[in-house]
């Protein structure tokens, strides 16, 4: 019901008043390094990715192939140790049109990002984005492409791909 | 591959490393921003009264801890007060030893419910004991931004 409140207590301060050295502040600025294990399906799978490949992992009862990878087929319990290359195309399973960026900046042309499943898994994919495709064509169902980044830059991470592209 | 595989030095796995991106910029609050400018411009520390209580909070507070009264009432309290605690530093921040150890204590003012924590300056650690009386050392006018450093430390009266 904040909509009926007219006036909220505190102080109000702008940009202006902060710039203009109305207040006392302490700025600061931590460094806040970290190293996050991948652990070891995901470490494979990121390795994979620097190589310019999508690798997926099968269950040795039930038989999907799942990406990303893990260890343990989450509906039989099993271990998932078949280790699979995939395609580096797939099929828009879902998509968003986002005019906001992560750090909540607006964005003048929009970000797409998409749930794509990859060819040779058994729907299974990753979330990615989606470029050289209007936002009003895009389509669940739609055919695309991976379009990586040159050899040298990959990293071993999801970005190595830079988009996905409409076949 | 393996299921079960031991890994014993992080770099054997697959470690992203990164940085998070963080910056803050805090204000001091009504008080707060009081209290230091009077440090800055009049070299001299303030606390607020509760006259139903009959404490004098320092750092000064907008609010009496125990009655919840809103303290209207400001006052300049001494710069010298005593040790109430104190503690030695041998090692910075970063985990890296201090050329001199360093003496932080928490200095009780008379009269004063609360204090400050603040560096000690003593010529000689083992004169450092609790209950000494010390005064606060300010850096001159022109040098004081409005920190609770402009009070350079405390020194042994």
């Amino acid at each position: 019901m904040s909509a009926n409140i007219k006036s909220f207590p505190g102080t109000p301060l702008s940009q202006a008043d902060f710039d203009a050295g109305k207040v006392l502040t302490t700025y600061w600025k931590p460094k806040l390094e970290y190293g996050w294990d991948a652990g070891v399906a995901i470490s494979r799978y990121l390795e994979e990715l620097k190589n310019g490949r999508i690798i997926g992992v099968k269950c040795r009862s039930c038989r999907r192939v799942v990406v990303p990878p893990r260890v343990v087929c989450e509906w039989c319990w099993e271990p998932m140790d078949e280790w699979v290359y995939l395609e580096d195309t797939g099929t828009v399973n879902t998509f968003s049109i986002c005019y906001i960026r992560w750090d909540a900046s607006r964005a003048k042309e929009p970000q797409i990002p998409a749930v794509i499943y990859i060819d040779g898994a058994s729907d299974a994919g990753f979330l990615h984005l989606l470029d050289e495709v209007k936002p009003e064509d895009v389509k669940v169902g739609m055919k695309v492409q991976a379009v990586w980044k040159p050899a040298e830059e990959r990293e071993g991470s999801i970005t190595d791909i830079r988009y996905f592209r409409p076949l | 591959m393996p299921l079960i595989e031991r890994i014993q030095a992080l770099r054997d796995a697959k470690v992203w490393y990164d940085n998070m991106p963080l910056e803050s910029e805090y204000t001091a609050g009504i008080a707060g921003e009081k209290f230091l400018r009077a440090i800055k411009d009049r070299g001299v520390i303030l606390g607020t009264v509760c006259p139903t209580c009959g404490l004098t909070y320092v750092p000064p507070s907008m609010y009496c801890e125990r009655c919840f009264a809103e303290l209207e009432e400001w006052v300049e309290v001494p710069s010298r007060g005593e040790v109430y605690t104190y503690t030695i530093l041998t090692r910075s921040l970063e985990d890296k030893p201090l050329d001199e150890p360093q003496v932080l204590a928490l200095i009780e003012m008379e009269g004063v419910h609360g204090g400050l924590v603040h560096k000690l300056a003593a010529a000689k650690l083992d004169e450092v004991e609790v209950g000494m009386e010390v005064e606060a050392v300010f850096k001159p006018e022109q040098e004081r931004v409005g920190s609770i450093l402009d009070i350079e430390y405390f020194k042994p009266v």
